[in-house]
């Protein structure tokens, strides 16, 4: 084991945990605004992900203007899960919610495929494959860019939560009902949240289906972005920063050391022994908000 | 008919939760533009129903007003969602304060703020709220959650402020406070009412303090006002002060007095 390669290994770590960290920052922007996971984040990545491929290749935009299309659609499809499926919500237990979107999340993978086929459909954003080499260690390009672009946008989500409309959200999470009595639209608030993560899970999409292809298996990165968005506390965006770094670099390191010894595999088991761990010794993750009880 | 015109009248409502539990039964209550009144009650009486149902936050605990009509300005407000009600001037600071636990007391007060206000009035209302209450100002960085319950409690009615209304409704400001507090509480109160010129309905239990700041009451029994009146009237009704104000002469339990509503048929 060579210092070069663990170097190799910790930086894609670091770019793929960041391009993972798109798809939590998502789950956690709706926490953070209105309580509840939103487990259809992996499947709207995906759908985000058709949807360029769609414009790109059936309406023969060019690759920029599909991009754009297809975060527009998808902010209009948050929005309107909120609409016509959240809303009628209000009221019932958190845990029917959760469910709603669990099964939004499988309606989505299936209709997915079924629409499209369910051959990879390549989405080249024009990234040239050679890597960068700086010294002795090779970096992907697409990584370096996807990474980029994620750890840029959940930076502006950061300063989002402390603009005035932030603040706004950050009530509607704190006391619906007292946001609405000082005249806070609550609906508005999640809604503009939903548009948000479909949009943000589109970026993702984008990103990871120019490595990797555009098929169903793109939700299932909804795994990595549970194991960080717990990890870092549900409702904290610093904490989607440093656990999608440790996400990434553990995942990395664990294919790259361990996948010689033990024949493979590891690769997934990263995510969900992350998940276990941070149940069972800091549940509220490391970044996550303490129940605050005065006595 | 009053001859002044009424900033708030509530027109013989009846509320009724669930569809079948009748909470407010035909109550009509008139608030008088820059006057303080109080709705005086037990516990379970309505009082806090009446006001939800004026700001219009009876949806969200399965409640409607059945009957009768609240006007604000002149104009009915059934209709109007809360945020709605909230930008015509009416505002209500919530019962056990319910501030935002997780946001500083800047934070909260800026959550308040309509968003078509600019930059420097923004400051400028954040400003004259940490005027009222300085000690706010001094922990404008922690978080709200970890406030005493008399900071709570100030933070609660200088977020409502924020909003700029024209009618503060107040649910129970004095619950769970030390009497000391209690007494700066009902002071500010009074100031906003007389030097922030806005309207003021107090909902209270205690019933000593707050006929003390306001100018009219209304004692509300079992979903139905049984009296009305100034402060001072109110206040001199021996039976008012035997089960309201901790009266202090002997009282002849078998020559007590109930009251039967005063029904009005006509407001």
């Amino acid at each position: 084991m060579d210092f070069i390669l663990l170097c190799e290994l910790a930086i894609s770590g670091v770019l793929v945990g960041l391009m993972y960290g798109l798809i939590a920052l998502g789950i956690v922007l709706i926490y953070k605004t209105s309580g509840l996971a939103n487990l259809a984040q992996g499947a709207l990545a995906m759908a985000g992900g058709y949807a360029t491929v769609a414009f790109a290749t059936l309406a023969g935009l060019p690759m920029w203007a599909a991009i754009i299309a297809a975060l527009a659609l998808m902010w209009l499809g948050g929005m309107l899960i909120e609409r016509v499926m959240l809303r009628r919500m209000i009221g019932q237990p958190v845990i029917m919610v959760i469910m709603l979107t669990l099964g939004l999340e499988i309606f989505l993978r299936g209709v997915g495929p079924g629409l499209f086929g369910s051959a990879v459909k390549p989405l080249d954003l024009g990234i040239r494959q050679a890597p960068i080499i700086i010294g002795d260690i090779l970096i992907n390009r697409a990584y370096l860019i996807g990474g980029a672009i994620s750890a840029l946008l959940i930076i502006a989500t950061i300063a989002l939560f402390n603009s005035q409309i932030g603040v706004r959200m950050r009530a509607v999470s704190d006391d619906q009902t007292a946001s609405w009595s000082v005249g806070i639209r609550v609906e508005r608030m999640i809604a503009i949240a939903w548009g948000l993560a479909a949009a943000l899970a589109t970026a993702a999409g984008i990103l990871w289906g120019s490595v990797q292809g555009v098929d169903w298996s793109l939700s299932l990165l909804l795994m990595k972005a549970l194991a960080i968005s717990i990890l870092g506390g549900l409702d904290s965006i610093a904490g989607v920063l440093l656990a999608a770094v440790v996400v990434g670099v553990a995942e990395s390191l664990a294919t790259g050391i361990l996948d010689p010894l033990v024949g493979g595999g590891t690769r997934d088991i990263v995510a969900s022994v992350i998940i276990l761990m941070t149940l069972l010794v800091r549940p509220y993750g490391l970044f996550g908000r303490e129940h605050i009880e005065r006595v | 008919m009053s001859p002044a015109p009424s900033l708030l009248a509530l027109n013989n409502i009846e509320v009724i939760y669930d569809r079948v539990f009748l909470a407010v039964k035909g109550v009509s209550i008139d608030v008088q533009k820059g006057c303080l009144v109080t709705l005086l009650g037990a516990n379970g009486a309505g009082k806090s129903t009446v006001l939800k149902a004026i700001s219009g936050l009876l949806a969200p605990e399965r409640g409607e007003v059945t009957r009768g009509d609240i006007t604000f300005s002149g104009a009915s407000m059934l209709a109007l969602d809360p945020p709605t009600r909230v930008r015509r001037g009416i505002v209500q600071v919530l019962e056990g304060r319910r501030v935002f636990g997780h946001l500083t007391p800047t934070e909260n007060l800026l959550a308040a703020v309509p968003r078509s206000r600019s930059r420097s009035h923004t400051k400028a209302l954040i400003d004259r709220t940490f005027g009222w209450f300085p000690r706010l100002a001094e922990r404008a960085k922690a978080k709200a959650g970890y406030l005493s319950g008399g900071e709570q409690q100030m933070l609660a009615i200088g977020r409502a402020l924020m909003t700029e209304p024209e009618l503060l409704l107040l649910d129970e400001p004095s619950l769970g406070l030390a009497p000391f507090l209690v007494d700066e509480i009902f002071d500010i109160i009074k100031r906003i009412n007389k030097d922030g010129g806005v309207s003021v309905l107090l909902v209270e239990q205690n019933a000593a303090a707050a006929l003390d700041v306001a100018d009219t009451a209304y004692l509300i029994e079992n979903g139905r006002v049984v009296m009305s009146g100034t402060a001072e009237v109110i206040r001199s009704n021996p039976d008012v002060a035997e089960s309201y104000l901790g009266g202090h002469g002997k009282v002849d339990y078998l020559a007590v007095k109930h009251y039967r509503r005063r029904k009005r048929w006509l407001a």
